[in-house]
This record gives structure tokens, sequence and C-alpha cells, in this order.
């Protein structure tokens, strides 16, 4: 279980404080809903360890994660643009998911070229992502995610932009993700987006 | 390899003891250097009394007249390049405006004393133009002394500062330049609004980096300057070394020189006021600017078309004269050959591990100021700025005094004219690389550091593919510089054992302008082979012009 205790952030030379504090099971998505502004972005920048709180704690599995590093920690974050390095290609982008030094056994190559097939991107392995619709790269990025296996997905208005059709290609992959016993953490203006993906809905 | 409770795989050398201490070491190393060098030669020789500066009349001329040849350099070096940097602006399809900015960046890394003689060759005393001049009217004009010094620091600084301004000007958001042109903006509002706010960022930056080289020039005062009226302090240390083996006096000097230029950089890191000398220039949308018609279009063209001539005439002369000399020389082989080969191999037997010292240490210094936070970048500029400030002559010379007992042989001088040559090109250098290595943007740094690319996997997938192409065109500048170098190897090379601009210099100084010329010549040639060799990686993944490529890796550069 993914648990938020009392977290604070404020930003330098600002007076507005940030509180969190929920928690979220397996397999389950919350969505955090409030105005721009309001702090979405901040909390998943917390959670990922981009930020440090002033306060409070972030668990997972009853295990702090306060202190550990972006790179240490269990999450993959899904932001709503630039997602991959422009000057790797496709495979690449993906395989520096699951090994940093791109050091992939077969299985793992295997799995990223099936991966590619399931979001129907087949034959895109050495497409570089300056060459890929925004629908495109935010499926490869979401590959990514998928493939890294990390147990928490932080997704920060993941589907903003896209198209009707990339947008249920996506949802569906989410699900998928979800189904799988992962927790999804949104920040998303849309209502569907929350009405289809959520179970419970965090209000800032 | 160490595995985290998460399934995170730790990267080779992410420790940040590895990101941080190659560099750290780099940089007190050299400032290390810079101080035991001054330090040296106070050890060596009593310092004479510090009022010696202003009631020796020598040392007050030196002084003076160092600061005057800058000043008065950097102003016309900055008022020509502004106002070429204008007129390239407003006449975007000037015809030979691609070539013009070729020859601008050429112009910029000749060394010294080849585009001394191109000078000589044109405003010397029977240069094509002085006899042109001196046909038609009753001016008369003597190269030697202020005038030669300033015309070839105008030279190469106009163009440099042109660069550099030229940049800034085509930065302005197209948006406001759309703006401008809409409103029909001319004369004075328009240089308020669009080009004042461009100029005034850089123009600091300019001014201290132009006015720096102008102060420590060695070889154009050496070979123009005249006699002692003309004599700068960076000479001045040379002649008390070289000659009077005065090193209580060129300790002396090295300190004020040194106070001078360092009050300057320091102003500049402190105030983060630095010239972009990065040599990636993007073309902007062309947008027609109202003041670019009429007779302003026709001044501009002729503005251009003459500061043409200014820097093609030079570059004519080196390679018209050269040819002959240089022909002889490969068709009567013989001694002229000889020394040529060897020559040539003693040059690159320096040059080349001199670039790769530079771009090493370049490259491990940028890499801790952009780990490290704010003291630590300042460490890193002020390190990668020192040997800007310090004579090398002095550096050399301090680090001979140091090793005296363990120098045995010319070998070690001259390992020691590639480390002091390394060390000399660094501010160059690591402009160069600067760019490339800290312009990685927010989003990328956090989707690495999520990924877990650290130490040696962020070096291998982020930095490398960017940083392939600045390193090679950054080892091309190490070595060229080095090739070029008329400064440490004068002090420390024996006459027997000459590098190329040597062997020049000694082939001028004996009256065998035939072969001097072709010595130029062939310094010019091994030069652009230099940039060429270091260019062809980027040429076969990209397929592009290699002579347009070869002329764009020239484009950061400094005279030698």
């Amino acid at each position: 279980m993914l648990e938020v205790k009392g977290l604070t952030f404020r930003y330098p030379e600002t007076e507005t404080i940030w509180r969190f504090t929920f928690g979220v099971d397996h397999g389950e998505c919350i969505a955090i809903n409030g105005p721009s502004g309001s702090g979405k972005s901040t909390l998943l920048n917390l959670l990922a360890g981009f930020l440090t709180p002033e306060s409070g704690t972030i668990r997972w599995e009853n295990r702090l994660l306060n202190e550990l590093p972006p790179w240490e920690r269990p999450v993959t974050s899904l932001f709503q643009e630039h997602n991959l390095f422009e000057h790797l290609d496709v495979q690449t982008n993906i395989g520096l998911g699951i090994h940093p030094g791109l050091k992939l056994t077969r299985t793992q190559k295997e799995a990223i070229s099936h991966g590619l097939v399931s979001v129907g991107m087949t034959g895109f392995e050495r497409r570089m992502p300056g060459d890929l619709s925004g629908g495109q790269r935010q499926r490869v990025a979401l590959l990514r995610a998928l493939l890294r296996d990390q147990p928490i997905l932080l997704l920060d208005e993941p589907l903003t932009g896209l198209d009707a059709e990339a947008r249920t290609q996506l949802r569906a992959l989410l699900l998928r993700h979800k189904a799988a016993g992962k927790v999804l953490v949104l920040a998303s203006h849309d209502q569907e987006d929350r009405k289809i993906l959520a179970d419970k809905l965090l209000n800032l | 390899m160490r595995h985290s409770p998460f399934g995170y795989t730790q990267a080779p050398f992410s420790h940040p003891a590895w990101q941080i201490g190659p560099g750290l070491t780099i940089a007190c190393g050299l400032i290390a250097l810079t101080v035991t060098g001054v330090a040296a030669l106070l050890w060596q020789a009593h310092l004479p009394e510090v009022s010696e500066l202003w009631r020796n009349r020598y040392l007050n001329n030196v002084i003076r007249f160092t600061v005057w040849q800058a000043t008065v350099s950097t102003a016309l070096s900055l008022l020509l390049g502004l106002f070429i940097a204008l007129a390239l602006v407003r006449q975007p399809r000037f015809p030979g405006r691609r070539l013009l900015l070729r020859v601008m960046e050429l112009s910029l890394v000749l060394p010294t004393i080849v585009a001394v003689s191109g000078l000589v060759a044109v405003y010397g005393r029977h240069g094509w133009l002085t006899a042109i001049v001196e046909q038609w009217t009753t001016v008369r004009w003597n190269l030697y002394g202020l005038n030669g010094i300033v015309l070839a620091h105008v030279f190469f600084n106009a163009p440099l500062a042109g660069r550099i301004l030229l940049q800034a000007l085509e930065s302005v958001p197209a948006p406001r330049r759309r703006i401008a042109s809409q409103l029909g903006l001319k004369g004075r509002w328009l240089w308020r609004t669009l080009d004042w706010p461009a100029v005034r960022r850089v123009l600091p930056g300019v001014a201290a980096l132009v006015f720096t080289l102008c102060f420590t020039s060695f070889a154009i005062v050496m070979t123009l300057g005249g006699g002692p009226a003309s004599t700068t302090l960076e000479v001045a240390i040379y002649q008390s070394l070289r000659f009077e083996f005065d090193f209580g006096r060129a300790a002396l000097l090295a300190v004020v020189q040194l106070l001078i230029c360092g009050a300057l950089w320091f102003l500049m890191v402190r105030r983060s006021l630095s010239a972009n000398l990065s040599p990636a220039r993007e073309f902007p949308e062309s947008i027609p600017r109202p003041d670019s018609q009429g007779v302003r279009r026709l001044q501009d063209v002729a503005l251009l078309l003459c500061f043409s001539l200014f820097l093609l005439l030079p570059l004519a002369a080196v390679l018209f004269r050269g040819l002959p000399g240089l022909a002889t020389v490969a068709i009567n082989g013989g001694q002229p050959l000889n020394e040529m080969t060897e020559a040539t191999l003693r040059s690159f037997a320096i040059a080349l591990p001199a670039g790769a010292f530079s771009v090493f240490s370049g490259l491990l210094v940028l890499s801790m100021s952009s780990r490290g936070g704010g003291h630590l970048s300042r460490l890193s500029s002020v390190a990668t700025a020192v040997p800007l400030m310090v004579p090398p002559i002095v550096l050399g010379t301090a680090l001979f005094l140091l090793l005296r007992p363990s120098l045995g042989n010319s070998y070690d001088g001259l390992a020691l004219v590639a480390l002091i040559n390394g060390v000399m090109a660094l501010p160059f250098v690591t402009q160069l690389m600067r760019g490339p290595l800290n312009n990685l943007d927010k989003s990328t740094v956090r989707q690495a550091d999520q990924l877990g690319l650290r130490g040696w996997y962020r070096w291998r997938w982020l930095h490398w593919p960017r940083l392939k192409r600045p390193l090679a065109l950054a080892m091309a500048y190490g070595t060229g510089l080095s090739l070029g170098d008329f400064g440490v190897i004068a002090l420390f090379g024996t006459p027997g054992q000459p590098t190329i601009p040597v062997l020049l210099y000694q082939q001028l100084g004996s009256y065998r302008m035939d072969l001097a010329a072709g010595t130029a010549l062939w310094l010019v040639c091994l030069l652009l082979l230099v940039f060429a060799a270091f260019s062809l990686p980027g040429y076969r993944r990209n397929h592009r012009n290699l002579a347009g490529n070869v002329f764009k890796a020239l484009a950061e550069g400094r005279h030698a």
C-alpha cells in the first residue's frame, strides 16, 4: 500500500504550504482533483523524489521512501510530454527503462518487440521520438513504464492533448496496468479520465 | 554492483566522489599551478620594490602601453564588430554573407605569426596596399608600433566580436522582430527596442574577452612592436626571463598582469557575464527590417565589402606568396624539406597531447561544475579562466624552475610545452563543451534520475551523443592552438629543434622570405588538416559537406 501522511511542502520564497494525506492500495487508482496551481504536479514530484518535503512521510509496503533518491524509488512517472530522450530511438528509450546500462537479455529484448506489437507500433524500434505523433510517443513512454515494472505509476496529465483514438488506447493500457495490481496516481483535469480510471478522489 | 530493495541497479562511477573528485583535483591543480608559478619566480629571486612600477620609467611605460593598446584595440574591435554584425542582420541576403562568415571564422584560428606575415604583405613597408596608397596619395604609414599592433588585434578580434554580437542579434525572438517590422521602427527606436537589449547581454563578456586577449597578446607585439616604446607586459616578462634573467622583475610584472586581468574576470564571474563562444549558430527566420533599404543598404554593402577585403587580402597574400615557396621546397627537397618534415612531426608530437590534455581536463572540470553547487561552479569558472590571465611564459618558467633538477633533455622541455599549451587552450576548449554538457533540460534530468541513468550510464546515454562533435571540435581546437603556438615554444624550444611556427620565425629572421611564405602556407594547411580530420566522424554520420564542416569546425577559434 502507498501511504502518504502529513506530507507538507512549500516552494522557497512563497507563503503557500501544501499538505497531503492519503492512501492507495494495490490495483487502485487515485485521481487528484484541483484547479491549476493547486499542487497536483507538486504532489507527484514529491512522490517521485524530485522535490523534498518539509515534513511527513511517504511509505510503500511500510518502507519509508522519503530518504530515497528518485532512482531508488519504486515509481515511474508519465508526464503530458517530454517523456522520451529525443536523441535515442524507440527501442533504446524503452530498453533504458529495463536496465540503465542497456544490458538486456534476449527475453527482455523480445518483451520490447512484443510490447510494441501490443501497443500497435510494430516495426517502430528504430524510429526517433521526433518522428512519432503525440499519441505514439505516449504509448512508447507507457510501454516503458509497463516494462519497467515498478509498482507505482505517477501520471501527470498523461492523456492531455491526444486525439480520441489515442486516448482510448492509452486508457485501455492503463486499465490493464491497474488490473495487474499496480497503483496509479493520476493528476488530470479531464473528468472522463477520472471517471474511467479512478477508484478514489483526492480533492486539493 | 549494488541492488536496492526496489530493484534499482547502481550505475558504475555514480558515487558523488567520482563525479566531483577528478574535476576538483584538476581545478585545484590549475589554480595551484598558477600560484606556484608566481611563487616559484618569487622564490628564485627577490621581488623588487613595488614602487619600482611607477618609479622605473621603462616599467611605467610598459604598463601604460599595455593598457592603452588593449583599450584602443578592444574599442575598435567592438565598434567594427558591432557595425559588421548590424550590417549582417540588416542584410540577410548579402551575396557574400556565407563566405564572409566563414572567413570571419577562419581568421580567428590563424596562427598569429602566419596572419602577421599576411598583414605585413598587405600593409607593410613594401605591402600591396602601402604601394598603392603611397603612389596615389601623400599618406605615409608605418606598420610597426602601436599602428601594427592595433591593426593586428582588430584583424583577429573584430571578427570574433562581430560573430558573437551577430549571434546575440539573431537570437531576438521572431515575434518581437515581426512587431518591430510591422510598426516600421527605424533608427534610434529600432536600436532601443530590438538591438540594444540583445547586444547589452553579451557586450560586457565580449569586451572582457577581447581586452584580455589584447592585453596578454605576445606574438603580435613581438613581431609588430618595433621597439621598447611598444612593449607590453607579456613581452617585458619574456625579455626579463629570456635575456635579462631577472626573475624578480618577471614575477612583479606577472603579478600586475594577473591583478588587472584577474579583477576583470572576477567581475565577470561574479556577475555571471560571459560571452557565448559556442559555434552552433541557428539561422533565424528572415524578417525584413524597416532600416534595411535605400541608402542604408548601400552603406551596409560597402561596409561588408571593405571588411571582407580587410580579412581576405592578408589571407590571399599568405596563399599567393606561399605557393611558390611551398612548391620549391616540395620539388627541390633537400635541407628545407627535411627541416619542414621534422618541424611538422615535432609540432604534432606537442600539439596532439596538448589537445588531448585540454579536452580531458576541461571535461572533468566542467563535469564537476555541473554536478556541484555554486561554489564548485565558481571554482570551475576561475580554474578555466586562469590560463587567460597568467602569461604562459610565467607558468612555463615556473614549472621549469620547479622541475629543473629532473628535466634532463630537450624532450622534457617539449613535454612541458605540451602541458602548458594544453592548459592555455582550456578557456576556449571548455567554452565549446560547456553548452552541450550543461544544457540537459529539467525533464530530461528528471527522467534520467528516475530511470537510474547516473554515473557512467548518464555519460553513455545522455552526454556522449551530444558531446561527440563538440569534443572532436574541442580536440581540433586544442591541437590547432598548440600547433600555432609561438609563445611557450619561444622560451623552451631550442633553435636546432624548431616547431613549424619557430621555423617560420627563424626563416623570417634570416630573410629567407620565399621559404617563410611557404612555411606559413604549410602551417595553414596543417591547421585545416587537423580540423578536417576531427570533423570526419560528423561527416560520415551526417553526410554533410566536408568543406562546410571544416569551416564550421573552425568557427570556434582563437589566434594562437
